[in-house]
């Protein structure tokens, strides 16, 4: 009977000692935000004084302040972002869908190349590419444009979009397009009438693994952007860090407004942002 | 399966489909490699005039004590991020998944926030926290009583390489428990239930049951942690640029630093091909080591 009593006051210690401590790790993932979010209320006076603590007087201004002046450019790299981010994932969906569709269904001569082609695009350590890629837009007059940045998101999103469509589209019965084909029904139209549906909670894995990393991406953005106009929200940030270098508040306020969207996304959605980050992770 | 050749499109349609998106592809990711390696050959200082060097740039790539230097660090980052991320990540997996803890699906959603922020916000939240004057490190050391440990956290070359490493960790520890999580999700519970019955405890049961029936996945991990981290860039030019000196100089920022610093492009190619030969050479030769250890361990 002792016996049993120590080893249930093992396991309440045990139990309340591994709660304590998931807390603390949890907790500590999303304390920044909210300190950012309190101080960010505050004047900077106020927060020099007192880092830590709650504002007693919280006030908008640093957020004004912010949005009203046009030097910021916050505006419009919010909109530089999303702009980008939205087109980028729009084509990324459809040629991922184009290609692994062909690539998995289609027999021509060149499919394994192809195949192989896009492969390697996700062995190929993309980072290598950042100057390169710079010298080669450069010279043809490509890079500093508003589509500018297109171009790598798109190309490097689709290897793994490509392998995710094209393990889908393996578990798809090949009867359904040809009792489409028997029914008259064209390549085309069967590709985006009949299968585009049936891909659907695929595309929508590839979609939600690339917006965060379209928003998030900043060194192909630095390289490849020089006019301020066309900066992203993450290079506007680091503009705004050597602005404001010792305003936290303001630069808190500035932080908060570009990372709304996906605060807002991720606590909306996120049991399936994490469950399709986490399936391109593995079988990507 | 392919589909039957009689209903199966015209190459005329397969080219147009095909088009647009593979010569994107080539455009964005095999010309710039190539042009790379051209010019890696070439004294190029950015202008107009360009020179043919043969194989000097690399010659001094060899010679470059900051490269290595740089090289290094990743290595550095590599082996922090696996021990940090995935081995914490599969402690703390362990305890969401024991009966005696509550509220998992907090825990899941709260911890894995962190790795959908742009990698620029963490480098300047984290910036803010080592601030001398107005961090909350600091001010926690003084609320705790040491100020005589209280300093200019990113300025001492000795520690930069960890202070940067910190929040790259903290920032996917989430991230890779919630691929664990789902990979333990698929293991049957019958196994874990007949192990209690046979008196296993939690520590036995991590390790020698969970362990080895998720390898597959802690190896994906590792994998994803190498690439990861062999690329890092944003948070060390938002923290650091590389400094103080070079005492937190990664691969791509040291390339970033020559091509567009000293607009030595040449040079500038010569270490992007570096970086892809040895990102390769490092992704390939651990995915060797790992089916060399693991097969093995089949064999005894």
């Amino acid at each position: 009977m002792k016996n049993n009593g120590t080893h249930k006051l093992k396991k309440g210690f045990l139990g309340v000692f591994m709660n304590l401590i998931l807390w603390i790790f949890s907790l500590s993932c999303i304390f920044p935000i909210i300190w950012m979010f309190y101080s960010s209320l505050k004047e900077k006076r106020v927060f020099n004084a007192d880092i830590i603590g709650l504002p007693s007087e919280p006030t908008l201004l640093n957020y004004t302040r912010i949005l009203s002046n046009p030097d910021y450019h916050l505006g419009a790299s919010i909109w530089n972002s999303a702009r980008t981010t939205l087109l980028s994932i729009a084509m990324i969906v459809a040629f991922s869908f184009i290609v692994g569709y062909i690539l998995s269904r289609v027999r021509f001569k060149l499919n394994r190349v192809l195949y192989v082609m896009f492969l390697m695009g996700m062995l190929i350590p993309i980072h290598s590419l950042l100057v390169p890629i710079y010298i080669v837009f450069q010279k043809c007059g490509i890079s500093n444009q508003w589509f500018t940045l297109l171009l790598p998101y798109v190309s490097f999103g689709l290897p793994m979009g490509i392998f995710l469509v094209e393990g889908f589209v393996k578990t798809v019965p090949v009867d359904l397009e040809e009792a489409a084909a028997i029914d008259g029904s064209s390549f085309s139209h069967t590709l985006w009438t009949i299968i585009f549906p049936i891909c659907r909670p695929i595309l929508v894995t590839v979609a939600i693994i690339q917006v965060f990393s379209c928003w998030n991406e900043f060194s192909f953005a630095l390289v490849l952007l020089k006019d301020v106009g066309l900066q992203t929200v993450p290079l506007a940030l680091t503009q705004f860090k050597g602005q404001f270098a010792s305003d936290y508040p303001k630069q808190m306020a500035a932080m908060l407004i570009t990372m709304a969207p996906i605060l807002v996304l991720y606590f909306a959605f996120s049991k399936q942002i994490i469950n399709g980050m986490v399936a391109g992770a593995v079988k990507g | 399966m392919h589909m039957l050749n009689a209903i199966r499109p015209k190459n005329r349609t397969i080219i147009a489909y095909l088009a647009i998106p593979v010569v994107m592809f080539v455009f964005t990711v095999f010309v710039p490699l190539v042009t790379a390696l051209v010019y890696s050959f070439f004294e190029w200082k950015g202008g107009p005039v360009k020179t043919f060097n043969g194989l000097s740039n690399y010659i001094q790539l060899f010679q470059d004590g900051t490269f290595w230097e740089a090289f290094g660090h990743n290595i550095y980052l590599v082996i922090a991020c696996i021990i940090g991320q995935v081995g914490i990540a599969f402690v703390l997996v362990m305890m969401v998944n024991s009966k005696l803890v509550f509220c998992k699906t907090i825990h899941r959603t709260f911890g894995f926030f962190p790795s959908t922020i742009a990698a620029v916000c963490i480098g300047l939240i984290w910036n803010m926290i080592y601030h001398n004057k107005y961090g909350i490190l600091n001010w926690f050391l003084e609320a705790i009583g040491r100020k005589d440990l209280c300093q200019v956290w990113l300025n001492n070359s000795d520690i930069v390489m960890l202070l940067v490493t910190i929040p790259l960790i903290w920032q996917y520890i989430g991230y890779y428990m919630v691929i664990i999580l789902s990979a333990i999700a698929s293991i049957s519970t019958d196994i874990f239930e007949s192990s209690e019955i046979d008196g296993a405890n939690g520590f036995q049961k991590a390790v020698y049951i969970t362990l080895p029936l998720i390898k597959n996945t802690m190896l994906v991990c590792i994998t994803l942690c190498i690439a990861g981290n062999m690329k890092a860039f944003d948070n060390i030019y938002v923290m650091t640029k590389g400094g103080p000196g070079t005492s937190s100089m990664v691969m791509a920022m040291y390339g970033y630093q020559v091509s567009f610093g000293q607009s030595n492009m040449g040079y500038g190619s010569c270490i992007s091909v570096g970086i892809f030969v040895l990102s390769l050479l490092v992704i390939g030769g651990s995915q060797m080591l790992i089916n060399y250890v693991t097969r093995e361990k089949e064999a005894a």
